[in-house]
């Protein structure tokens, strides 16, 4: 027993917080914004965030933005918010599986929740009794309603003292015996006391009668619950049986806006219902087109109000389980206002299925999606023109209201988008099907590749740690390896740089270019290009100062020349330029400092103190807002120290303090940041690249000199070389490291930490800022071509890449021999690729096919009960980055694992096994009417190294084969319970 | 035996306040009834197994939830008739 770990310990640590959305809301929770300028609050997993959408003045950049993120460190369900009346900004209310309601505010001085409240009504933990399964809050701020899915229904009151602060009540409950709950809304009532509509089957009947009568009886009620503000308590004040199939409600306006009431949603139909109005039935529209059944039903799965209480008009927006979205409007009659005569659906627009959908008021409609990527699509048109596509037009006129009565079905014919354009992808990772790390690039690091995904819009990642580039320019410089690079401005006041110096050793040359609408190399110049470049700057008003190993040449504004020769017998070996202070050092470890004048002329300091080493790397620090001259430089030996010199004119080059180091200098950069967690206090902090591939980071004390806080991290085999950046996407400074990759540091825009992220990039040289008039980004040496590139988001620390897929991922697997990977995809209550043509076909569709299949991809797959779609695919991520080969499955049958299998009978070749499930009912009890699911193993021979698939076999099981493993040079698989190894025939 | 009594009332009281306490005559159907109505409300309290089941079942989350909740009415039928 003495081998065993008495201690073992696991440590988890969360790369990507859950992007799956469980409740979304808008509010006005930032105080001081305009009511147009709505946040959303949003709950993922056990996260709360606060985002806002960011827009530049003509809408042509529109972005996302993370306001404030908490781990709630529990199950959120349901998020509300609400103004009470008399207050600043809107309370934000979260359900979730504490047994508690919690009440919290967004403290804009702190950036951070506030709670406010935080009442016991029931236990913990997610139970069918204990309220928090549903929340609904009333549109005037007086109360919320937290619902379970079974008997309980409690009420708080809230309000507002007159010190400004928020009362809540105690909790009325309105419970009744053996009632489920299929979810609830508020009605507005305008100021008269609130009620909440709640969908209600009650199963005491149906339960106790052993004939089974009573349960094909059973009713589902709509139930209004009224609360009384005067006697403070809750009373059941309505109810009426509705459809059986109902699922959502939707309050209707109320008070001066509209007739109150509820909107009922059932399967392919729509009801208006109120205690004091006639109902309204409208059926929901079923899509037309040679591949949908015509008689499928469809359910509303989410939708949002759009109010103006100014104009008293309103208007739905409901999205069914296909993505299709209906703008419902209500016409009044003439003679009653509060009587409505008519609702009109309109087809809008289809987005992704969402999970909430909100619309905000700047004209945006935020989609949370079910699966995939949320989005935010920019609303063009209202849809209000009646002249516009009537015949996706449909009024409820002859429409009984009564459930029991039949009806019309409507149609019509889904499009691309048309009233709505995309503004932004919000990217996401869910659903997750199945991850696997590996590194069959040689990267540095190993990647995650991932399936992702349902339907037509999964996806194949790759997933690298680091940010992405955004390549611009990519150009080739000569068949030398360049080392270095200078990007300048002309003026010290130009806004954009004018020329870039390239630097190459080993060529023993500069190039010089010229930065406008194009870049090109200038032949004719006054730049040296003979030799090449330790330095360049643009330093004084206008003067252009070129280090190079013999010496320091200027050009000044007015096109003189100037020249400083070094030292006989001495070379430049590393040189650093501000405003207005240059520093050199020499082959014989000397000093030599320089001062420009306001005439543009530099003027050297006689004295030219020796170090003790080597010079390797130095940096004069950049010149501070509204001043001459920086403070100090770091100078760095091959000694492996560093010592900080003054460079002030009254005490210039004095040591101030020295600090060892663990391997040589190779590069130092003196750069002043804004302190990560102060409110802009700029801070001079010293960037050291060592020679073993180190990064260090201090910061120089303003006073002494002295450097304290040193944070250490190794970046890679190679030296590290430094180039302060600015960074346009956070607009801050920052500092690319390049090694064996390069890195980028910067203080991250919302945890306000100073970060260091890899960019997904190749080796860089070295990188300098760029900017021109079409573009704020940086450039590159990367070995001898030139980079031109942007950074477009700083915020994620993850990138990825991804190759789409044709249907639900449910497997993945990799060859061992390559980079090839193989994916079993299947779409339950689909149809198959074939089904759908052979439907075409008889249908006529004159639509081409590619048409079809791209406007497939916006409304997704068409879909039927009990049909299968499935493929199996041959993805290579790394050089074609997309599918190489597809195998369609036809006869229902539905891919559902799939593993390479070397086999030992074949000399270890490897083959792919795809294990399948045929005429598979998920879901559905099965009955003898239903046939039992088959299950098949497929035998793929691969071919073209991997890149092709070929069918070699297929065995039929008794039922769906779900799992397979190599074992012992065999097929190892379970069917059903039983365990089967197979070896490959013939 | 007034103890006895008090003990008998407490215990309804539980019985109607916590759905699913146990008594000693608890039947079978009473029993699995509660298991499976306990079940598909734990389905939809926990989005992401919801979630999860939806994608297994190849439809939305709302039809799954409707079909979690429908579940709950009579999920192992109609109690079998008592023996008078």
């Amino acid at each position: 027993m003495s081998n065993v770990q008495q201690t073992q310990a696991f440590y988890s640590l969360t790369l990507e917080a859950p992007s799956a959305i469980t409740a979304v809301v808008t509010c006005n929770s930032i105080p001081g914004l305009k009511n147009q300028d709505q946040q959303i609050f949003e709950a993922r997993g056990q996260r709360i965030y606060l985002h806002r959408i960011i827009e530049n003045e003509d809408r042509t950049e529109v972005s996302l933005s993370t306001v404030c993120e908490q781990n709630v460190f529990g199950i959120i369900r349901g998020v509300t918010s609400f103004r009470i009346p008399g207050t600043a900004t809107d309370q934000l209310v979260i359900a979730s599986d504490s047994g508690r309601v919690a009440m919290v505010n967004y403290d804009a001085e702190k950036k951070q929740f506030k709670r406010v409240h935080l009442e016991t009504f029931g236990k913990s933990g997610v139970r069918r009794t204990v309220p928090g399964q549903y929340l609904a809050s009333d549109p005037r701020g007086r109360c919320c309603m937290l619902a379970s899915a079974e008997k309980n229904k409690v009420v708080y009151i809230v309000n507002r003292n007159s010190e400004a602060e928020i009362v809540i009540s105690s909790p009325h409950e309105a419970n009744s015996w053996a009632n489920l709950c299929f979810g609830i809304c508020a009605l507005d009532t305008g100021w008269e006391h609130p009620v909440f509509a709640a969908l209600e089957v009650d199963y005491n009947d149906a339960e106790n009668d052993p004939t089974g009568e009573m349960y094909s009886r059973r009713e589902k009620l709509l139930v209004y619950y009224t609360v009384d503000l005067g006697l403070n308590h809750v009373v059941k004040s309505w109810s009426d049986t509705v459809d059986y199939s109902a699922n959502m409600l939707f309050g209707v306006p109320g008070g001066q806006d509209g007739p109150s009431g509820v909107l009922v949603c059932c399967e392919d139909r729509i009801y208006y219902r109120h205690d004091k109005t006639a109902p309204l039935c409208i059926p929901i529209p079923r899509r037309k087109g040679s591949t949908e059944d015509p008689n499928r039903k469809r359910i509303i799965v989410a939708g949002c109000l759009h109010l103006s209480k100014a104009r008293h008009e309103f208007f739905f927006l409901l999205q069914t389980e296909d993505g299709d979205v209906f703008k419902l409007t209500m016409e009044m009659s003439e003679e009653a206002k509060a009587q409505p005569e008519r609702m009109v659906v309109k087809y809008y627009d289809t987005f992704p299925v969402a999970k909430q959908m909100l619309l905000i008021r700047k004209g945006y409609i935020y989609v949370a999606a079910e699966n995939g990527n949320s989005k935010i699509y920019h609303v063009n048109d209202l849809a209000d023109d009646p002249e516009v596509e009537p015949h996706n037009t449909f009024k409820s006129d002859d429409v009984s209201p009564d459930p029991t009565e039949t009806y019309k079905p409507t149609y019509f014919t889904p499009r691309h988008l048309n009233f709505t354009s995309l503004a932004v992808d919000i990217p996401s990772l869910h659903p997750l099907m199945r991850t696997h790390v590996a590194n069959p690039a040689n990267e540095d690091a190993p990647q995650i590749y991932a399936i992702q995904g349902t339907g037509n819009r999964s996806v194949f990642k790759t997933i690298r740690h680091g940010l992405e580039i955004q390549e611009i320019v990519n150009t080739a410089l000569g068949d030398f390896p360049c080392d270095n690079l200078w990007s300048l401005k002309h003026r010290s006041s130009d806004e954009y740089h004018s020329y870039l110096l390239i630097s190459s050793v080993h060529g023993g040359k500069t190039i010089v270019l010229s930065i406008g609408d194009e870049v090109e190399t200038i032949d004719d110049t006054s730049f040296l290009t003979k030799w090449p470049t330790v330095t360049a700057a643009q330093m004084g008003d206008d003067t252009l100062v070129q280090v190079h190993a013999r010496g320091v040449h200027s050009i000044l504004g007015s096109g003189a020349v100037n020249a400083w020769p070094s030292p006989a017998n001495r070379t430049i070996t590393a040189a650093s330029a501000n405003d207005r202070q240059l520093l050199l050092g020499l082959s014989s470890a000397e000093l030599a400092f320089f001062f420009m004048g306001d005439d543009g002329v530099l003027n050297q300091l006689e004295d030219m103190p020796e170090m003790s080493g080597k010079i390797t790397a130095l940096s004069v620090g950049q010149t501070p807002k509204g001043q001459q001259q920086a403070k100090y430089a770091v100078v760095g030996c091959d000694d492996c120290t560093i010592r900080v010199l003054s460079i002030e004119l009254d005490s210039p080059l004095e040591a101030r303090s020295v600090q060892a180091l663990s391997a040589v200098p190779t590069s130092i950069e003196v750069v002043e940041m804004v302190e990560p967690g102060s409110s802009g206090t700029v801070v001079s902090y010293v960037h050291i690249g060592l020679e073993s591939g180190l990064y260090l980071r201090a910061i120089i004390d303003e006073v002494t000199g002295e450097l304290g806080e040193v944070r250490t991290k190794f970046l890679g085999a190679r030296p590290t070389r430094l180039f302060p950046v600015s960074i346009s996407a956070s607009q801050q400074q920052g500092i690319l490291a390049c090694s064996t990759k390069p890195w980028l540091g910067y203080n991250h825009p919302g945890s306000s930490i100073y970060t260091l992220t890899p960019l997904v990039a190749a080796t860089m040289e070295a990188a300098r800022p760029f900017n021109s008039e079409h573009l704020d980004g940086l450039c590159a040496i990367q070995g001898g071509n030139l980079l031109i590139f942007g950074i477009p988001k700083v915020d994620g620390r993850l990138s990825a890449s991804e190759v789409a897929l044709q249907y639900t991922p449910r497997a993945m697997t990799r060859n061992p021999w390559n980079s090839m990977w193989y994916v079993a995809q299947s779409d339950g209550n689909t149809l198959s690729q074939a089904t759908k043509d052979d439907l075409r076909a008889k249908a006529g569709d004159a639509v081409p096919a590619e048409e079809f299949a791209e406007l497939e991809k916006h409304i997704g797959l068409s879909r039927s009960t009990g049909h299968w779609a499935s493929c199996i695919q041959a993805i290579d991520p790394v050089e074609a980055k997309a599918a190489t080969s597809t195998i369609e499955l036809a006869d229902n049958e539905a891919a559902l694992c799939c593993e390479v299998i070397p086999f030992a009978s074949r000399e270890w070749e490897v083959y792919l096994a795809v294990g399948t499930g045929q005429h598979m009912m998920p879901g559905v009890a099965p009955t003898a009417a239903t046939e039992a699911p088959k299950g098949f193993v497929h035998i793929y021979k691969l071919t073209e190294s991997g890149r092709q698939m070929e069918l070699m076999h297929k065995t039929a099981f008794a039922s769906p084969v779900y799992a397979l493993h190599p074992f012992q040079g065999r097929l190892a698989l379970g069917v059903g319970p039983e365990l089967f190894v197979y070896d490959l025939g013939m | 035996m007034a103890d006895k009594l008090r003990t008998q009332q407490q215990l309804e009281a539980l019985q109607n306040k916590y759905i699913g306490t146990g008594h000693a005559d608890t039947t079978k159907h009473e029993w699995t009834t509660n298991i499976a109505r306990d079940s598909y409300a734990s389905y939809q309290g926990h989005p992401p197994l919801l979630h999860y089941m939806s994608i297994g079942m190849g439809q939305g989350m709302e039809r799954t939830r409707m079909k979690c909740m429908e579940g709950m009415v009579l999920p192992c039928g109609p109690a079998p008739a008592t023996e008078e």
